[in-house]
């Protein structure tokens, strides 16, 4: 094993006739990064990259919450649900609401089996990228990965303060952190003849609600 | 697909393409660089992009034993174990020996052409341990028995007839010609293999030396099953993956999606940085990550074929190319196919194993104009060519045997008028139990390797007899 290590490390250094340690010249420079328009632009972009994608993409003002909650439960039949527990979505209220609607609540720790059972998971957009229409999350305690994957629908909320230019704000402050995905649309397939179908492994229906 | 060949014959393997293949594949390619033009038509700077993107790859693998050597030390820091492979075997054996350490039974496999490269699946198999492909294409290859036919779509060779009838046989059932059904069926299928899984297997678009980071793009969610829902993760990433830090990213992961499948971006990126920090963040327990070189320090060694190395595996070149279009992929005999297969079948197989492929080109160039990063494809193919016919520092020539006594007995009778007029005369008659409608359509071997492409015109030797008579003409008049 250390065997190995040395010899490749040592074929490379060989072949590129560097001697170990020897300095490292900075990277090449960048391309520079893009210019955001207005906050009500790059919501707008946001929202029509991902309809664009088949997600459905919209703006839930604070007094529409029951409503779009209550649409997206009957449109898809919604019996059981899981969410995240960041500060934002408790602050919504969602258990409730989704309680009232007679909607079960079932706890991320649940397990895989149970919850690919699930019909909803809730999560928090990180970040947002109006340019591609991608959602960025993290990984903690209160925000656990299968929320984001196991269950058939995925909704995430999205405040505009979430919202970034471009990849290099987001890199910025992503790599700190030991776990990311970028959600850009449901998930997808062209594996057979190049027929795009939406849902095959991942969610097949991605609600994307900004909320102010 | 035989995991280490010991001969690739691109001519014979041409012979076995069907029609109905080379439709599919054409369908496919026509459609990707459709959907890419459109893109990258959107964007206003891609000609900036792909210069930064080509010097940023090249910085990388200019100074690769730093960076490896940085992303050992950061993987490390975040709690996750590094693995060194110089061979396919080693890399075999570690994966194996990792999995025997956690008495793992199922596999789950993200797409990944490191594992196709090392033949993981055959080994893992063949040690009682049941290795299961997920990605939608590969999951269709893997029932198929055979390898991937692409980088990006490995079962284009396949159409939705073809790929029902095989579901209906390997899975028993009724499956419909319906991809959108199809897709459902493996969904259904895969998710209790997902949950079951010990061990999920994925491979790397990227690795981000500043941090330790694994990359990985996908669309369909298997990846992310692969390296969310098992217990331990084994990345087998090539030691080529690695780029600087994040900010390189934001020029590759632009470039990627859109020479590739035509998006803007793929539907998941992950970006994973060792194992998980806690249980309630879900994730595996341990990450692996092995290292592998299998033939790649080699091809550092010249500045030329240095670059094969700056490859993102996007697929473009396969999509452009009349050749690979002309013949799909498993014409190239090995993983990898088109014109960066053969790039990478010699250098990481041998010349004298894969000393074909280089000759499979047209050498139009379309290969090098489509490449995001700007790989000067079509200068390394010569390059090999002369490795292959001449040889250099890595490999000595391998022209055959035929070859080199060919030219021999050429000088003699090219040397000796007497001796080339009766080789003339004698061609001439030998040819005639060959000869139809002025061509030779077929020949004996080992002449044959230039029949099965296309026939060849029959032997005159008429230009003694034409210029004679041609002057005694002229005297006259």
């Amino acid at each position: 094993m250390g065997d190995s290590r040395e010899t490749i490390l040592g074929n490379v250094r060989g072949a590129l006739g560097r001697a170990p340690g020897a300095p490292v010249s900075s990277r090449p420079p960048l391309v520079a990064a893009r210019v955001p328009g207005s906050r009500d632009a790059e919501i707008d972009r946001l929202l029509s990259e991902i309809s664009a994608l088949t997600g459905v993409a919209r703006r839930v003002p604070a007094g529409q919450m029951d409503s779009a909650l209550q649409e997206l439960v009957h449109s898809q039949s919604v019996r059981k649900a899981t969410l995240w527990s960041t500060s934002r979505l408790e602050q919504l209220g969602l258990v409730s609401r989704l309680g009232s609607l007679g909607v079960e609540i079932v706890s991320p720790d649940a397990g895989a089996a149970a919850l690919a059972d699930v019909d909803l998971g809730i999560t928090e957009a990180d970040f947002a990228l109006p340019e591609t229409g991608t959602l960025g999350l993290f990984s903690s305690p209160t925000q656990p990965r299968q929320v984001s994957l196991v269950p058939r629908i995925h909704l995430a909320i999205v405040h505009p303060s979430a919202l970034r230019a471009d990849l290099h704000e987001v890199f910025a402050e992503a790599k700190q952190r030991h776990y990311m995905v970028f959600v850009t649309g449901p998930s997808r397939t062209a594996d057979i003849e190049l027929t795009v179908t939406i849902g095959v492994h991942g969610p097949k229906v991605l609600h994307a609600w900004v909320v102010d | 697909m035989n995991p280490s060949p010991s001969q690739i014959d691109f001519r014979t393997n041409t012979q076995q393409v069907s029609r109905q293949m080379v439709t599919s594949v054409r369908k496919a390619t026509t459609r990707f660089l459709g959907t890419r033009a459109g893109v990258v038509g959107q964007v206003a700077n891609w000609e900036e992009l792909r210069e930064a993107g080509h010097n940023i790859r090249l910085h990388a693998i200019n100074h690769l034993d730093h960076y490896l050597e940085l992303m050992e030390r950061r993987v490390t820091e975040a709690g996750g174990h590094v693995h060194w492979a110089r061979t396919a075997a080693e890399a075999r054996e570690i994966v194996l020996s990792i999995a025997r350490q956690h008495q793992v039974k199922l596999v789950v496999k993200a797409k990944s052409m490191a594992t196709e490269e090392i033949g993981l699946n055959h080994a893992l198999e063949a040690a009682g341990i049941r290795a299961l492909e997920t990605d939608l294409g590969e999951y269709i290859v893997q029932m198929a028995g055979t390898g991937p036919s692409h980088i990006i779509v490995p079962a284009v060779h396949l159409t939705k007839e073809e790929i029902a009838t095989l579901f209906s046989e390997k899975l028993h059932m009724d499956a419909p010609a319906d991809p959108i059904r199809l897709a459902e069926i493996a969904r259904q299928k895969l998710r209790q293999e997902f949950i079951a899984a010990d061990l999920g297997i994925s491979g790397a678009n990227f690795l981000v030396a500043e941090t330790g980071t694994l990359v990985m793009v996908t669309n369909e969610g298997n990846g992310r099953m692969c390296t969310t829902l098992p217990r331990v993760h084994v990345a087998v990433a090539g030691i080529d993956k690695i780029v600087p830090d994040w900010e390189s990213l934001t020029v590759l992961l632009k470039l990627l999606a859109r020479s590739a499948t035509g998006q803007k971006i793929t539907t998941y990126t992950s970006f994973i940085t060792g194992p998980r920090r806690s249980e309630a963040e879900q994730g595996p327990q341990e990450f692996h990550l092995v290292l592998l070189d299998n033939g790649r320090s080699l091809a550092l060694g010249d500045p030329l074929t240095r670059e094969t190395l700056l490859c993102i595996r996007c697929g473009a070149c396969l999509n452009v190319c009349p050749v690979y279009n002309h013949v799909g992929g498993h014409a190239y005999g090995w993983v990898y196919s088109g014109p960066i297969g053969s790039l990478l079948s010699p250098q990481l197989l041998g010349s004298k194993i894969a000393g074909d492929l280089p000759f499979a080109s047209s050498l139009c160039g379309a290969c090098g104009d489509i490449c995001p990063v700007k790989l000067p494809i079509p200068q390394i193919l010569l390059h090999l060519r002369r490795r292959v016919s001449e040889g250099d520092e890595i490999e000595p020539a391998i022209s055959s045997r035929f070859a080199r006594w060919g030219a021999r007995v050429g000088a003699i009778v090219l040397t000796r008028p007497w001796l080339y007029r009766l080789t003339c005369s004698l061609l001439k008659l030998v040819q005639v139990p060959f000869r139809r409608d002025g061509w030779l359509p077929a020949l004996p071997p080992p002449l044959n390797r230039w029949t099965m492409s296309r026939p060849l015109p029959v032997f005159n030797a008429r230009f003694r007899s034409w210029w004679s008579q041609h002057q005694s003409t002229l005297k006259r008049s």
